[in-house]
């Protein structure tokens, strides 16, 4: 039932996130970069520099850090959540490079010189909210709201791979991404409305 | 694809206005209390027993104890007599269960915890608690389900129900149905993980934990840590999914607690997904036996219906839900009997309606097979079996809807369209079938109170230590307090979720919004007394305001449900609002009643079984948010596809320990497993239930579902399947 990314697949990305050439994104030099936070562990920590939603965040972690756990943790940035830590449930999926990944599976290590998009990056300066959580409250496409950050990057992905242009597709599409309240049939109508705002 | 998703508002329905905290989900703005960042955090992991019964004979710390960042490592040599006991809700207590965390080397069940490490990041906790050594004294096998011989079965003789002679009716009958059906441990697993951040504040200790009661952490922690109740507040102010996991004080917040206060900081505790399924309660695997006997004409004639749930041996839990079942219909002769079966097991508790799934699958199944033997339609079955009266006490139901229900969602699946025979509305290679079951759950309330403010500007707020769980109750809370004062919603702010609030029931038993309501609705009426303003309408409170002169008026108030004794009311300020209701009122029953249809396809060659259509009828009372409402109810019933063919909590019998424990092995539905879901809520006014005229929806949805799709698939296939979950190797 859940779609779990394959043992390749998990290998593949961690490994092109580790070799892969890497485009440069230019910055503001003007961010605000604050001050490393420290953290002992039983490995020699190591010195991060992550780009989330348009900032660069220095970090200090463990090696095994996860993004996950670097985004939650280290950064503040919470609206990003933890439903099983083994890429099985999808909440939380972030978008890396405008593609939709789980960060659970991510080590942080490996997404250094990548942008990476949480829920917190996605409402415009002036508060105005993406279509795609517009479309989620016109449609009540949630419950508890625990999946939801995931469910709507995932979407925002989906929408972008091409692969919302039918009920039947958005529904394989989004089919990582576990909706314990099973908002599902609202989730599909929301994504429906969302896709003609972003493509219009 | 059915565009209008949402109900607008129809007759006895409010205005489906959308969430109240809609924005500060789906923009990550809501804190889950894991979420919560708290100063110099130190984090917690726990090391979960390996067996499924025996002791702990040594440790081996010293692997765990060198992983640089660690802090603290707690076994049951160092909590020893610490945490005192505190019986379980089942005793009249405060816990989920009655073991005492860490009290002993005893070990009663797999996944127990043994050992919690405290280090500075979560990597170094989880590296040490995996180099843990635990030695185990000798063990026998434990007995890990029903079927093992060390299992005990009793009678749970409180709960046997006599009417008529059942023997002899049955004796005499000329049709009958005598068969036996099973269903499965389940997990709630809702998406957010069990977490709890403890830190103490001079004497006073905050918990930050998703609760579906706040006070019963409070109270109840306060037991076994043998401190003030006053100095201990618990904030839940989002809760990412409970569905009864969250009913209940667990045994790892007072291991927190601790920790924090021997570190003298705060600590984090994220439980993993595997060690979830050992944190709380679950749904204990039942096995059922069900007697029906029956007139040519279908009237039923003698109903026996009997259950055996899988419990630990610490707690005698069931939910002996033939209270339920033998009320629904008309019948004479009933025989209902509970036994519990002890087992080396965690103790089982809520989920989602806890005993109404398991006992609605085995009536309505039953059911269908009685009108399959009469040749009759099963609509028609339980049209006439229909009553005004539950047939056990003769008490009247205080409003009943159920026929109604039949005929709308009837109307809407088309059922008139349906031929009666096995396997005969094949499309193709696709073996079509259509089933139906009634649906049912107790209308319930308990005691609550609440605070409202009206504000010389007209702004209003409202609190109460309620529970957003994803109902909608910030919604709710401030739907009652706009249309009891007469402002607009935007002008109604909200505060729930935090013991220091005024006490709220449990958010449980579908109960929260008809206890909470009335509750609302009690303080308004206070501030429209106040103003002079009594009965007139809302709209005159603004303006009565406005010329009283007075900055603030600010009201509380505490409501008594119906059934509960005047007492009760100050078990509210010390973590015992519990619901009452359906079945347990001296004078009348009260149930929500609907009526669900399903499609079932099964492929020919494949045996693949999916759903491809379900609706759903239910007459719940008030509905105060169609919006909010529909989402229960859609929810609720994919919850009852799930039930009847992903859900499946699988125990290996060697060591009593769940094999798939985490969501790739434990089937939970996606969304291409979900096609197409309707729900439709039938108009329904009950002035007698709750002065809301509330009955709740939150598990209403999941009850029947499953005995609807066992029934589509004998109607698809011929086959009668009366064990949960039905799957591919079922059908072949």
């Amino acid at each position: 039932m859940t779609t779990g990314l394959s043992t390749d697949r998990r290998r593949f990305l961690i490994g092109s996130a580790v070799t892969g050439t890497i485009p440069f994104m230019p910055r503001d030099a003007a961010s605000q970069v604050p001050e490393p936070s420290r953290s002992p562990g039983s490995y020699p920590s190591v010195d991060l520099t992550l780009h989330v939603n348009g900032q660069e965040h220095r970090v200090e972690v463990d090696p095994r850090t996860t993004l996950l756990d670097a985004l939650r943790d280290h950064i503040g940035l919470t609206g990003v959540k933890k439903g099983c830590d083994h890429g099985q449930c999808g909440a939380c999926t972030v978008l890396v490079e405008g593609r939709r990944e789980l960060s659970c599976l991510t080590l942080a290590v490996s997404v250094q010189q990548r942008e990476v998009t949480t829920i917190e990056g996605l409402a415009a300066s002036d508060g105005g909210l993406h279509p795609m959580q517009q479309a989620f409250i016109d449609h009540d496409a949630f419950q508890c709201g625990y999946c939801t950050p995931g469910q709507i990057l995932s979407a925002i992905g989906c929408v972008r791979e091409g692969h919302a242009s039918t009920p039947a597709d958005i529904r394989e599409s989004m089919s990582g991404n576990i909706c314990r309240c099973a908002a599902y049939p609202n989730i599909v109508v929301a994504i429906m409305q969302a896709r003609e705002r972003m493509e219009g | 694809m059915n565009k209008t998703l949402f109900p607008q508002h129809g007759a006895n329905m409010g205005q489906p206005v959308p969430r109240y905290e809609g924005r500060a989900k789906v923009t990550g703005e809501a804190r889950y209390p894991s979420d919560v960042r708290l100063p110099r955090t130190a984090y917690a992991y726990l090391h979960i027993s390996r067996i499924g019964r025996g002791t702990v004979q040594a440790f081996d710390l010293a692997a765990a104890s060198a992983v640089p960042g660690v802090i603290d490592i707690l076994t049951h040599e160092t909590i020893g007599d610490q945490i005192k006991q505190t019986p379980a809700i089942y005793q009249g207590g405060y816990a989920s269960d009655s073991f005492r965390p860490l009290g002993s080397a005893e070990i009663a069940y797999w996944g127990q915890p043994v050992a919690v490490v405290i280090a500075e990041t979560y990597e170094a906790a989880r590296e040490a608690a995996h180099r843990i050594g635990v030695t185990y004294g000798p063990h026998s096998p434990p007995a890990a389900d029903m079927d093992s011989p060390d299992a005990v079965a009793q009678a749970l003789v409180p709960m046997a129900i006599d009417v008529g002679d059942f023997d002899a009716a049955y004796a005499a009958a000329p049709i009958k149905i005598d068969a036996r059906y099973s269903t499965p441990a389940q997990h709630q697993n809702p998406m957010e993980l069990f977490a709890t951040q403890c830190m103490w504040e001079g004497g006073r200790l905050v918990v930050h934990e998703p609760s579906q009661y706040v006070n019963s952490v409070k109270f109840g922690l306060a037991e076994q840590l043998g401190i003030d109740p006053e100095r201990i507040r618990v904030i839940s102010t989002y809760v990412g999914g409970a569905f009864g996991a969250k009913g209940f004080l667990t045994q790892r917040t007072a291991l927190v607690a601790i920790a924090a206060r021997r570190i003298g900081r705060p600590v984090k505790l994220v439980a993993t997904r595997e060690q979830g399924f050992t944190v709380s309660g679950y749904r204990a695997e039942t096995r059922q036996h069900v007697q029906l006997a029956a007139e040519q004409d279908g009237r039923l004639i003698a109903l026996k219906h009997e259950g055996w749930e899988l419990t630990s041996r610490a707690d005698t839990v069931a939910m002996g839900a033939v209270s339920m079942t033998t009320r629904l219909y008309a019948c004479a002769n009933i025989v209902g009997r509970v036994n519990a079966v002890s087992a080396d097991r965690s103790t089982p508790g809520f989920m989602r309606a806890p005993g109404e799934m398991p006992y609605g699958f085995a009536l309505e199944t039953a059911l269908d097979e009685l009108s399959s033997k009469l040749d009759m339609d099963p609509v028609e079955l339980r049209r006439v079996n229909d009553t005004r009266t539950e047939p056990v006490g003769g008490l009247p139901y205080t409003s009943r809807s159920l026929m109604r229900c039949f005929d709308e969602a009837a109307a809407a699946f088309g059922w008139q369209d349906r031929t009666r025979q096995p396997g005969s509305m094949r499309d193709g290679d696709w073996l079509v079938g259509w089933g139906c079951a009634s649906a049912f759950y107790p209308t319930q309330a308990g005691n609550s109170a609440a605070r409202v403010r009206l504000t010389a500007d007209g702004r209003v707020h409202v609190s109460s230590a309620g529970h957003e769980l994803g109902q909608g109750m910030y919604t709710m809370m401030a739907q009652v307090a706009a249309e009891e004062l007469g402002v607009p919603i935007e002008r109604v702010t909200v505060s729930l979720g935090d013991s220091d609030l005024p006490p709220a029931v449990v958010s449980g038993g579908s109960a929260a919004t008809a206890s909470v309501a009335p509750a609302i609705m009690a303080a308004c009426d206070a501030i429209r007394r106040r103003l002079g303003v009594g009965n007139s309408p809302p709209a005159g409170v603004r303006a009565a305001m406005e010329a009283s002169g007075m900055g603030v008026i600010e009201e509380f108030a505490e409501t008594r449900a119906h059934g509960l004794p005047l007492e009760s009311v100050r078990d509210m300020y010390r973590g015992k609002a519990l619901p009452t209701g359906g079945v347990s009122l001296p004078d009348r029953v009260q149930f929500a009643l609907g009526a669900q249809f399903v499609e079932v396809r099964v492929h020919a060659l494949t045996h693949e079984i999916r759903v491809s259509r379900a609706v759903g009828a239910f007459a719940a009372g008030r509905i105060i948010n169609p919006r909010t409402a529909h989402g229960q109810l859609i929810g609720g019933m994919i919850w009852g596809i799930s039930s009847a063919l992903h859900e499946h909590t699988e125990v290996d019998g060697r060591n009593a320990s769940y094999i798939n424990a985490n969501l790739a092995d434990y089937l939970l539905p996606v969304n291409a497993d979900i096609v197409d879901i309707q729900a439709i809520m039938v108009p329904e006014e009950d002035k007698l239930v709750n002065r809301a005229g509330v009955k709740g929806v939150g598990e209403i949805g999941v009850v029947g579902v499953a005995a609807a799709v066992s029934n589509a698939v004998f109607h698809a296939t011929g086959r009668r399947l009366r064990d949960l979950p039905i799957r591919i190797e079922h059908v072949m």
